[in-house]
């Protein structure tokens, strides 16, 4: 199969969702336009950005990192070690391999030294781990991005992670969520910095093959921690839909995000109605500007955030357990 | 024996071999493999899935899904 862009090379990338096929050059070309109109078409990013990227040592987060490098925004890596024993050493080795390749040094931060590695913290707090991660990495973004007066957290979610979380928002008619559902979340104010997802045009597949081809070693594993994980499950039903009928996610997705959809509202309104908010844990959430958590001080739309929760829950099981054993 | 295709995937730690030549959406289809769900390698060449693999030859897939 010839490249469809030059016609002289030799494909090695077939995209039947595009009806196109790229030679390894000119699929770089490809991609790079895609994430520029994803950038473009939401304003997610500015040139005078100072970018934090959340990297997790898997394909889609060091894609980001690399092809927002060779965009030319001024970035910066932030790993976070969940503490979950040896996929955690192996990703992070990927992160700093990779980043010692491009002349950087990553931010990293340790949850285990931080007192809530995610197993622990998860198995005290009672709670599922990908609910207690995405809490404790909520905070750390916001918390670093604050200290190092980054203007903006980047991560690495891909079409196929939103056209999965998607398809979860409808078909449990989850309103709140799917209002507040885009690319881009805005800046809060009060430390709470303006989020966005500039992979949201391109699919797992693409950005696997860019790193790839472009070298990137990534970690091929899953966390074990989302084995059960649902999104997986809404990742296969759309995926037998693209077999049989290649370009329907992006339709999906693409659909949804239209101004006009009814289901979700602008950036600027969901801000103006508390959008930004977190909303894990108990304790009641509610809309309006931030403020500081009366705990640690960090911005929340509660009176104490949901890290601080948390963290409080995980103590007291330790508390408990550690009585129990003296008693 | 004469030698075949090696197909390793190398998330589930596993590997068959196939009779070549063989077009890699066909060995993906005899290993209940969905095209879109994988990339597929030859050593440092990404191939498309109507290339033909040959006997002796070795292909690597590695799965693009991640959770979470």
């Amino acid at each position: 199969m010839k490249c469809k862009r030059c016609r002289r090379a030799e494909a090695a990338v077939d995209l039947p969702s595009h009806h196109s096929a790229f030679c390894p050059d000119c699929f770089f070309v490809f991609f790079q336009r895609q994430v520029k109109e994803g950038i473009r078409k939401f304003r997610l990013l500015a040139p005078e950005d100072r970018v934090l990227v959340c990297v997790s040592g898997g394909k889609d987060s060091l894609v980001l990192w690399d092809v927002l490098m060779e965009l030319g925004y001024e970035t910066e890596g932030l790993y976070i070690d969940l503490g979950i024993d040896g996929y955690s050493e192996r990703s992070k080795e990927k992160v700093l391999a990779y980043a010692a390749s491009r002349g950087k040094t990553p931010i990293v931060v340790e949850l285990a030294r931080e007192g809530i590695p995610i197993p622990e913290a998860a198995r005290c707090a009672r709670m599922e781990e990908c609910s207690v991660c995405g809490t404790v990495k909520r905070y750390f973004f916001n918390r670093v991005a604050a200290e190092g007066k980054f203007t903006v957290v980047a991560t690495g979610h891909n079409l196929d992670d939103e056209a999965a979380r998607l398809l979860g928002n409808l078909l449990h008619w989850h309103r709140d969520h799917l209002s507040r559902q885009h690319p881009f979340l805005p800046d809060a104010g009060e430390g709470l910095v303006r989020k966005v997802k500039p992979l949201w045009r391109v699919s797992e597949l693409e950005t696997a093959s860019y790193g790839f081809l472009k070298g990137i070693d990534y970690v091929t594993e899953e966390c074990p921690m989302s084995e059960d994980a649902t999104s997986l499950v809404y990742k296969e039903a759309l995926s037998r839909i693209e077999d049989q009928m290649p370009g329907t996610r992006t339709v999906f997705y693409q659909g949804f995000l239209d101004p006009g959809n009814p289901l979700r509202r602008a950036p600027e309104a969901q801000l103006r109605e508390g959008g930004g908010k977190e909303r894990e844990g108990a304790g009641t959430v509610e809309a309006g500007t931030p403020r500081a958590c009366a705990s640690c001080g960090a911005p929340t739309f509660a009176e104490v955030c949901s890290f601080c929760r948390l963290r409080e829950r995980v103590q007291k099981r330790r508390e408990q357990r550690a009585g129990r054993a003296s008693g | 024996m004469l030698p075949m295709i090696l197909v390793r995937l190398t998330q589930k730690k596993q590997e068959f071999e196939v009779p070549g030549p063989r077009r890699v959406m066909d060995i993906l289809a005899q290993a209940g493999v969905r095209p879109t769900t994988v990339i597929v390698t030859q050593g440092k060449k990404l191939l498309t899935k109507d290339h033909r693999v040959e006997d002796g030859e070795t292909i690597d897939v590695i799965s693009v899904v991640s959770g979470g």
